[in-house]
């Protein structure tokens, strides 16, 4: 088996504000007549500060923090979505990301069809695609739907679908970003068993959320992220009194 | 993933990963043609009958107001038509190729040439529909032409996609940033097609001492792989491959060069 790490020393990430400021004509003039001052100013978003984290085989990692503290830009930094600014990111291992789960579907196709275009995107080939087509098709559970386009399905059976062509596919580093937390009551239970099944398949799992007892019984280290900032690494159970701590809730 | 090695290493793990997602883009460029003809009656069919239509239509005004013999012209008007068609439509939608696959790029890390490869793919599939028209009208009208030489025109196909695709990954770079880029670029490509020999014969442009704009045009000569095969059945001279050979250079150059510094931060401007 390889050896799978990641290893982030000094890592810093920066959102450059001249991706969301406004650079119209419009903007220009109307900001000629208006008095000084009186628009915000925006700057470049420091996201994640001087971030050192190495994490070995086998680890489960938790990211706790109040929102917009980096976790999300933490797990699209480590499966190299985003570029950072300075530091190095070292991460050996095929990366398997499941965030942003029902973006990406093509409207017009059948479910049947966006099963086989998901599985190219994430890096699959038709004939993988063809052999697990059935066991998706069953695991969504959406009956007769999976051959109607997207466009006519409710938002959860989207999200049904889209979680169970995501999750057939493992991979050595498995990054979850609150995946759990959508459809009905027997499908979280059948999703949650799942994701564990995925999880212990993975040898190394960071996975992002809210849920304190999914942390206690999954992570066996837990990062605190306050602001950009590694507050706390260690055990769950000290690093969700930390978390309490920083954000003055009671946990 | 990825190790720091030297920048060819680099070069061949972004060329790999392309190989290695082709199942992917393939399957986007086949998804834009279906979804571009879905219901409708025609349908793929559309790609042939609109520039046969277009043709007859400017042939009948052409050819009276320049004097020109309509059956010998209308084909080189076909050829310059089609192959333009395929520039226009692959550069300015290329331009926001990044800008239309953001769920794609913001799910997943795939080199995002396979992006403008996937719009490059698309509008080259439209064009060689076209192009049985233009085989049709040539075999029609002017049957004497062909010959082994017609071999040389497949050529066309290859040559302008390699054109084609390292300049629209350079506009989508640009255009991910600055969304001005494809209404600027549907200017600059009127410009273009008023200096180069697309629907005036290259004749007019050396009799009125402006040659220059013919033989140092690459459009000129990636129509001449086309049309000396098809119209006069000639094959293609030395000059018009090389020029070909370089303009792909230069923009696969260009497109290395922003992109080395621009792909990762592209992200950001989705």
């Amino acid at each position: 088996m390889t050896r799978n790490w990641i290893r982030l020393d000094n890592v810093n990430l920066h959102y450059s504000a001249v991706a969301f400021k406004e650079r119209s004509l419009k903007a220009m003039l109307a900001g000629a007549f208006a008095a000084p001052n009186a628009k915000p100013v925006v700057h470049d978003i420091h996201a994640l500060k001087n971030i050192s984290v190495e994490i070995a085989p086998g680890e489960r990692v938790g990211l706790l923090g109040h929102n917009g503290a980096g976790k999300s830009t933490f797990l699209k930094m480590v499966a190299g979505l985003y570029p950072i600014s300075s530091g190095s990111r070292q991460v050996e291992g095929t990366v398997r990301s499941l965030f942003d789960l029902s973006l990406g579907f093509e409207p017009d196709a059948t479910g049947r069809e966006n099963i086989l275009y998901r599985g190219l995107l994430l890096g699959q080939t038709p004939k993988f695609m063809r052999s697990v087509e059935e066991q998706i098709v069953a695991f969504a559970d959406i009956g007769e739907f999976i051959d109607y386009p997207i466009k006519t399905y409710s938002a959860g059976m989207q999200v049904r679908l889209a979680f169970a062509i995501s999750t057939m596919v493992g991979g050595d580093i498995l990054l979850l970003d609150e995946v759990i937390g959508a459809g009905d009551v027997t499908f979280m239970r059948r999703a949650k068993a799942r994701i564990t099944k995925l999880i212990e398949a993975s040898e190394i799992l960071i996975l992002a959320t809210h849920d304190f007892d999914s942390l206690r019984d999954i992570c066996d280290r837990v990062i605190v992220l306050h602001h950009g900032e590694v507050k706390f690494d260690g055990a769950a159970g000290a690093a969700i009194k930390e978390y309490g701590r920083l954000t003055g809730v009671n946990a | 993933m990825r190790t720091n090695g030297s920048q060819t290493s680099e070069m061949t793990a972004y060329f790999l990963g392309i190989y290695e997602s082709r199942y992917f883009w393939t399957h986007l460029a086949f998804a834009d043609l279906r979804s571009k003809w879905r219901r409708s009656f025609l349908g793929v069919a559309w790609s042939i009958v609109q520039p046969l239509g277009m043709t007859m239509l400017l042939a009948l005004v052409f050819g009276r107001i320049f004097h020109q013999d309509i059956v010998a012209y209308a084909p080189y008007i076909l050829s310059g038509m089609i192959t333009w068609d395929f520039f226009t439509t692959t550069l300015t939608g290329g331009s926001l190729s990044f800008v239309q696959a953001d769920a794609y790029i913001k799910q997943y890390r795939h080199p995002l040439a396979i992006y403008t490869l996937r719009t490059t793919l698309t509008n080259l599939m439209v064009w060689m529909m076209a192009s049985l028209s233009l085989i049709g009208w040539v075999l029609v009208v002017r049957p004497q032409s062909f010959g082994w030489s017609w071999l040389a025109a497949i050529l066309v196909f290859p040559f302008a996609a390699l054109i084609v695709w390292p300049l629209a990954t350079c506009l989508a770079y640009v255009g991910a940033r600055f969304r001005d880029l494809p209404h600027a670029l549907g200017l600059i490509m009127q410009a273009m097609w008023f200096v180069s020999p697309i629907y005036f014969d290259a004749k007019l442009f050396r009799d009125g001492g402006i040659g220059a704009l013919v033989d140092y045009n690459p459009i000129y000569h990636l129509l001449e792989l086309l049309r000396a095969p098809l119209l006069r059945g000639q094959w293609p001279t030395a000059a018009n491959v090389a020029m070909c050979g370089i303009t792909i250079v230069v923009f696969s150059a260009l497109a290395v060069l922003i992109g080395r510094r621009t792909e990762r931060k592209v992200i950001f401007y989705l």
